[in-house]
């Protein structure tokens, strides 16, 4: 038998056609939408980390018109400097108190708005109000809030008796860590709730509810059920979290500038206060590169996760 | 293709019209008075009287104080100095080894400069013998009085021993609620170091000599960080203040004494939200001494501009030399000081000036001014870091003013040590 179909050698191939296939053809269209964003990374992130990276081996100060190389002994003054591994110590410090506060009020504030109660979408949509303000505006409001002339914190003190003269909170090294640590958690939790809540509407209601007919309770419930079903929300949350909160800046700087003394000096703020108010850029570079040195990893360790599909 | 070209063309015209748009004034003058409300309509005015007289115009660019030097430090690492600047008289050292800082003495002749300008106010523009900075205004910084709250308290004189001012705080504390008696300066470096550099004056102390030696670790030093500390603990002053909230808490009526330039007149004016009534409260005094006979002391104080050009030099008829001569003329030394409550730098301006009462109250009062012992040096900035971070640290009870004294003399040191010398 004799399979009649289309003569196809009388139609000539395009000459812009492609001997690698359709596959081929849709790679380099791939590559050609991403060709904006890679050359605003090189632009914008990667030539100036280069530049820095290059400046930590350098002294350059304001007074000096070409750098100066000097190897390692930025590295080595920094490592002989006190105030560098304090900066060090509380940036931990900052990261795990902001990272371990935003992920618990994260979740239960997913909770409570993954509950049915009227004005429910309403309250979903003004608890984002804290993430969408600018920082500078959060550090602001909070900076009222723990003023010590004005602040709403002294009044309600004063107003109930537990205190005879307003506190300066923001002058003790331990109330201006928990200003800075409350503004920022206060302004990620929106971002982490929206997380969480977006994973608990993917969970099986009748499992809960079979859950429930078994005598299990919340804790039960949520330790059980609900935390396990969140796990690979909770690894992007948290990695996600610690790199920003390694990176903030803005309403530290803002609220207490890393004051007192140097009671929230992170090492965003160290970096800003070599380079801008001591003028000294290689001492600067240097730390900010050991500052990248430590989200490398977890970014190393987030990029995994992703490219393995967890 | 043709797409690609339309992008392209458009991309070349955008950035040609940007380009036109960034050089459409004749020159950029970057300043921090008009960054302040009260006193922006003082610089436009100055801008606007340089137009009309020379058909010439200026670019303001317009930062906060604070983030003056740190804007001409990345602009000279991006090439993009602006023309003129106005900078704070204690910054010159660190600034005038940017490229292109002119030498003012190239452009207009160290003998014609010396017959325009005061004598005092022409020092505080040079360095190794060159004129980087003009003067535009000047001054001292000394203390002020507020006379509502001394008569609330029921002190008739101004104290004028440091036994006398401590009586005149407590009578304030005890006699005006919510006040804070003298506002010292306890946050903000910067702030930090102006009070804590009288108080060291005032007892006898030094912090750096002119030969670079730091001499704060001293009895008299000592003894000026415990006398701050001791008016924390008395609740004569308070944590939390810097000189903006000096200035407001002056101005509600809510403090008796703080430091201040003479320009605190014209912010305590808007603060007040009573306008030139208010000038009756704002009492120039003598900063109290140790003891009667001692010579009081202030720092002095001006704010200076700055000329960027290529290769370090300009011609005296380039739009923004004009503008400095423009702005250092009497046209405007007659008005603009006065307007800030500041002493004009010319001779002339200054002649104009000795009928303001205030002016010459202030004069009287401050007497002569020294030379900031810290702001003299390149590295400042990182002095000035040291020292507000261990007298605050003193301040708020984290450390004993000893260990602080002791502490800021090793790094005081240490960074005399690694600095570069002032080119």
């Amino acid at each position: 038998m004799t399979v009649v179909g289309p003569d196809i050698s009388k139609y000539p191939v395009s000459r812009l056609a492609n001997r690698r296939g359709l596959k081929a053809g849709q790679s380099r269209v791939g590559l050609l939408f991403l060709l904006p964003t890679a050359i605003a990374f090189v632009l914008v992130i990667l030539y100036p980390f280069g530049n820095a990276l290059a400046l930590s081996f350098f002294r350059l100060t304001i007074e000096m018109m070409t750098p100066q190389f000097v190897g390692i002994s930025n590295f080595i003054r920094i490592a002989s400097s006190p105030d560098v591994w304090s900066s060090f110590a509380t940036t931990a410090i900052y990261v795990t108190l902001v990272t371990g506060g935003t992920l618990v009020l994260g979740l239960a504030w997913a909770l409570l708005m993954n509950q049915s109660f009227r004005g429910r979408s309403v309250l979903r949509s003004i608890s984002l109000l804290p993430w969408i303000l600018p920082g500078t505006v959060s550090a602001f409001v909070w900076g009222w809030i723990f003023n010590a002339r004005y602040g709403v914190i002294n009044a309600v003190l004063l107003e109930l008796g537990l205190i005879e003269f307003p506190q300066a909170w923001l002058s003790t090294p331990q109330g201006a860590m928990l200003a800075v640590v409350l503004t920022k958690i206060w302004l990620s939790t929106p971002l982490f709730m929206t997380f969480f809540l977006a994973g608990l509407q993917n969970l099986d209601r009748e499992q809960i509810d079979a859950a429930r007919v078994d005598g299990a309770g919340n804790w039960a419930i949520l330790r059980d059920h609900i935390l396990p079903h969140l796990r690979p929300v909770l690894f992007i949350v948290v990695v996600l979290g610690l790199i920003g909160n390694l990176q903030h800046f803005d309403t530290i700087y803002a609220l207490t500038g890393g004051g007192p003394v140097r009671a929230t000096s992170v090492l965003s703020v160290e970096v800003y206060r070599r380079a801008f108010e001591q003028w000294d850029i290689g001492i600067a570079s240097s730390i900010g590169v050991l500052w990248v040195a430590t989200l490398v990893p977890l970014a190393i360790w987030y990029l995994r996760m992703m490219l393995k599909g967890n | 293709m043709k797409t690609l070209r339309a992008l392209l063309a458009t991309a070349v015209a955008v950035t040609g019209l940007a380009a036109g748009s960034a050089s459409a004034a004749d020159a950029t003058f970057m300043t921090f008075s008009y960054a302040e409300e009260t006193n922006k309509p003082l610089v436009e005015k100055v801008l606007t009287g340089f137009n009309a007289e020379t058909q010439l115009s200026v670019e303001p660019l317009g930062f906060a104080w604070g983030d003056i030097q740190k804007n001409l430090f990345l602009r000279a690492r991006s090439n993009d100095l602006p023309d003129v600047a106005q900078i704070s008289e204690r910054w010159l050292p660190t600034l005038a080894a940017l490229p292109g800082a002119v030498d003012f003495n190239t452009v207009y002749g160290a003998d014609e400069l010396s017959k325009i300008f005061a004598a005092d106010a022409l020092a505080m523009g040079q360095i190794n013998g060159k004129q980087m900075g003009l003067p535009w205004i000047s001054g001292s910084i000394g203390m002020v009085a507020n006379k509502a709250v001394l008569d609330a308290a029921g002190i008739a004189a101004v104290p004028s021993t440091l036994a006398e001012f401590k009586e005149a705080l407590v009578a304030i504390r005890d006699s005006v609620p919510n006040s804070v008696p003298y506002t010292m300066a306890t946050k903000g470096n910067g702030s930090i170091l102006l009070d804590f550099m009288i108080w060291t004056w005032v007892h006898g102390g030094s912090i750096i000599d002119a030969s670079g030696e730091v001499k704060v670790d001293s009895a008299e030093s000592r003894a000026a960080l415990g006398f701050m500390v001791e008016l924390m603990n008395e609740r004569l002053a308070a944590p939390e203040i810097d000189r903006p909230d000096a200035r407001r808490l002056v101005g509600q009526g809510a403090s008796g004494f703080y430091f201040d330039a003479p320009q605190t007149r014209t912010f305590l004016r808007d603060f007040s939200g009573q306008g030139e009534a208010f000038d009756v409260n704002v009492l120039p005094m003598q900063t109290p001494v140790l003891a009667e006979g001692n010579e009081p002391v202030s720092i002095q104080w001006g704010h200076l501009l700055m000329a960027f050009a290529d290769g370090a030099t300009t011609r005296a008829d380039s739009p923004a030399a004009r503008f400095l001569s423009y702005a250092t003329g009497d046209a405007v030394q007659s008005d603009f000081p006065l307007k800030l409550s500041a002493l004009p730098s010319t001779q002339s301006g200054r002649a104009a000036a000795s009928g303001d009462a205030y002016l010459a109250n202030w004069a009287a009062a401050t007497g002569v001014s020294r030379t900031n012992e810290v702001g003299v040096w390149p590295n400042g900035a990182d002095l000035t870091n040291i020292i507000g971070e261990e007298v605050q640290a003193a301040l708020l009870g984290q450390k004993s003013a000893d260990d602080a004294i002791t502490a800021m003399s090793a790094r005081l040191k240490e960074s005399m040590a690694n600095a570069v010398p002032a080119s």
